[in-house]
């Protein structure tokens, strides 16, 4: 037995030896080729779409798109037209395994941090004259640009304004929603104080996405954390500071709870625990089932308080068409198809999204609830998250940094000193 | 003298063709085995054996997100990649909660599991199925719903534990968004969320155990106390290393509690080695979280042989 297996060990370590050694002989980055503007997009065929086509969306929108396509098909009737949904969770990882092995769908929803990471990637198409663009929200349409180019379209938008408890407000003495930061702090203070509330509202103290609470308040003070042309962050400035400080100030003085329970900001909001809270669109019809018959005229939302200007947030989703797909021309008429304001209106019905075209809002169904309007307005001003490959993991160390500021007593010059440090070390991907 | 060199000499001569026969034989034979053996060793190396090189070849390169489609044209980086998880404040902060949590872990599960296989074993009678599916249940139960209950119950203001907690005039901490609490409640879910496999195992174990040394050590004296340390602990010494190690390898790599529980805070104070490993992953660091995931498997490589050293039958 010996004498057998003697030869197979050395035969076995000697293909591993090869098999490393090629790998290592195959390995080493090319060199490095400069890469000028992105070629201009070829135009799309004349005519209805045929053949057919893969879609991926994710979460309920993915449950819901078949529902709107019927539309499409209709106009185009030798198409099918395939939908995946794709659970959030693991959508990022599926979409970057698929590209890897070539297999992406023709068309699909992209969440807004990964479009620099997607064309990075070599994975989107640019899009076509033919595809107009000029009509979104100016925020929405810069989510989708990657130096310079336009990949693909906005499709539905969302962002955050302040809600509040109207009644409480009244009995606290305020009538007038807070316009500036000092008014938005002597309201949770009232809240606090005259109207029986535990906290006067609620804040995130760190943790996984509570940059998007402190970027507004950063964009209105006139702050940012990428330059211009999003190759260099630029965490350490005194516009940051005083957006950070301004934000551990309600940690501080007591205004909001720096160790909140999961789950509970639609409770706390009824029951007038936490009267106060930050978010977007989703939430109204949340509190209103928790609140039951006439909650609804019991609060009220208002834009983010200015210190320079009202800024907030801009979340939603884009529209991509993949390279490699083997039916551009139908991929795009798709796209063409959802970016029309009479669709998406349409699907404003279906899902709640918002209009990421402008028209869309002119539309009665949209425009006749009051609290829509004033996420109309704040859409004007509303700013997407930089669009640098590497955003997630600068976020994340930017979230555990707000979390020490927060909870910690961290000085912010400090924690944006931190976050700067090692967002220069990750890189921007570029 | 001479004779004896004589029948040496044509006693081997015969046995050295016999073995030429045989390893003639033994060729075919082992031709045969090959073959056969052939399916399975295929679909081993490419299934298991190249993902596990691939994987520990990304570990020395410097291989991101963006090199999906060109896996192989990168850079050699040597232990760069190590060197950076070392450096890591938040991978030494994840590797000390690892080990907090296996040091409090693992003695927690294997003595709650042994009790309560001592309990069935002699204790109750009747009921013994019933407590054995009880016991059982929080294994098979799916951890995202298992935490949500976990939630409610440790939830500060209103929150089973700590409304307990209150009858007895204790003000509870706000288990899972402090600092100190955070990481033991995790444990504690661990444990009552794990005993339930080592019992079954120790039950079986116990089983084994040959009751007539109970009935001799009895007659001649030895109390409950003494019987256990001298008869049933060595009796169950292989089950208990079998117990020891399996807990271990799963308790070093705890990634769901945290995950699903804590996302890692609150400041980092549960963030574990395989969550921030598989953060890295998400964040397309593939060379540093390869490297981060081959420190993980030589820890729980040495943790594991120094258990079998020390439980070894002496």
């Amino acid at each position: 037995m010996s004498s057998f297996a003697r030869p197979t060990r050395r035969t076995v370590t000697g293909l591993g030896a090869a098999a490393a050694l090629g790998l290592l002989a195959a390995c080493g980055r090319p060199d490095e080729t400069e890469s000028g503007p992105a070629a201009p997009a070829e135009p799309i065929a004349e005519g209805a779409a045929t053949g057919s086509l893969t879609v991926w969306a994710m979460g309920a929108e993915g449950e819901k798109l078949p529902e709107l396509l019927k539309g499409f098909q209709e106009q185009n009737p030798d198409v099918t037209v395939e939908v995946t949904p794709v659970p959030w969770d693991s959508a990022h990882d599926k979409f970057t395994s698929a590209i890897a092995a070539g297999t992406a769908p023709d068309v699909a929803q992209v969440g807004s941090t990964w479009m620099a990471e997607f064309v990075g990637l070599n994975a989107l198409e640019s899009t076509p004259e033919e595809v107009a663009t000029d009509d979104y929200f100016p925020g929405a349409l810069e989510a989708v640009t990657v130096d310079g180019t336009v990949y693909g379209v906005p499709w539905y938008v969302e962002t955050r304004v302040v809600y509040y408890r109207k009644d409480l407000a009244e009995k606290a003495g305020i009538t007038e929603p807070p316009t500036d930061w000092e008014g938005l702090v002597a309201l949770a203070q009232a809240l606090q104080e005259k109207a029986d509330a535990e906290w006067g509202i609620s804040l995130q103290p760190g943790g996984t996405g509570s940059w998007q609470s402190v970027m507004p308040l950063i964009w209105s003070n006139g702050g940012n954390v990428v330059d211009e042309a999003s190759t260099e962050f630029t965490f350490e400035s005194g516009q940051n500071e005083e957006a950070l400080a301004y934000y551990q100030s309600y940690f501080t003085d007591g205004l909001a709870d720096p160790a909140p329970a999961d789950g509970t900001t639609e409770q706390d909001f009824v029951s007038g625990r936490v009267p106060m809270f930050i978010s977007g669109p989703w939430m109204m019809s949340a509190v209103e089932s928790v609140g039951g018959e006439g909650f609804a005229g019991k609060y009220g939302v208002f834009t983010m308080p200015v210190k320079e200007t009202s800024s907030s947030f801009l979340g939603g989703a884009n529209l991509g068409v993949f390279q490699g797909t083997k039916n551009r021309d139908a991929a795009w008429k798709l796209v063409q198809y959802l970016s029309t304001p009479e669709v998406q209106v349409e699907w404003f019905g279906m899902s709640t999204d918002l209009p990421a075209l402008q028209q869309g809002w002119e539309d009665e169904t949209v425009a006749s609830n009051e609290k829509f309007e004033v996420f109309r307005a704040q859409l004007d001003t509303a700013l997407a998250p930089p669009v640098v490959a590497t955003w997630e993991q600068v976020a994340a160390s930017f979230d555990a940094q707000i979390e020490k500021v927060c909870k910690d007593d961290l000085a912010p010059a400090d924690a944006l000193a931190a976050t700067q440090s090692e967002a220069q070390g990750i890189g921007t991907g570029a | 003298m001479s004779t004896s060199t004589t029948t040496a000499g044509t006693d081997g001569r015969p046995a050295a063709a016999g073995s030429r026969r045989r390893s003639r034989r033994g060729a075919a034979e082992a031709r045969a085995g090959v073959l056969l053996a052939l399916p399975f060793v295929l679909l081993f190396a490419v299934f298991t054996a190249w993902p596990v090189l691939q994987s520990m070849f990304m570990s020395f390169t410097d291989m991101r997100i963006s090199d999906i489609r060109t896996p192989f044209a990168v850079d050699f980086v040597g232990l760069e990649n190590y060197r950076t998880a070392f450096a890591d404040p938040v991978f030494r902060r994840a590797a000390l909660n690892t080990g907090v949590f296996v040091l409090l872990g693992v003695p927690l599960t294997i003595t709650a599991g042994l009790a309560a296989a001592l309990a069935l074993n002699t204790g109750v009678g009747r009921l013994r199925a019933v407590y054995r599916v009880g016991f059982y249940s929080p294994v098979i139960t799916s951890i995202v719903a298992v935490a949500v209950v976990w939630r409610f119950l440790l939830q500060p203001g209103t929150g089973l534990v700590n409304t307990v907690l209150g009858w007895v005039g204790i003000d509870g901490p706000h288990w899972l968004g402090d600092q100190r609490t955070a990481l033991l409640s995790l444990v504690v879910m661990a444990v009552w969320r794990n005993f339930g496999t080592s019992m079954i195992i120790f039950l079986a174990g116990l089983q084994a155990v040959d009751p007539g040394l109970h009935e001799a050590a009895a007659l001649d004296g030895a109390g409950r106390w003494r019987r256990f340390v001298s008869i049933t602990l060595p009796s169950i010494r292989p089950t208990m290393l079998f117990v020891l190690v399996t807990t271990s390898i799963g308790y070093l790599q705890f990634f769901e509690e945290p995950f699903v529980m804590t996302s890692g805070g609150p400041l980092n104070a549960t963030v574990s080695a395989s969550m921030y490993t598989y953060n890295q992953f998400g964040f397309g660091n593939y060379g540093v979280a390869g490297a981060m995931a081959y420190l993980t498997f030589l820890v729980i490589g040495l943790v594991t042989l120094v258990q079998f050293r020390l439980m070894r039958e002496k």
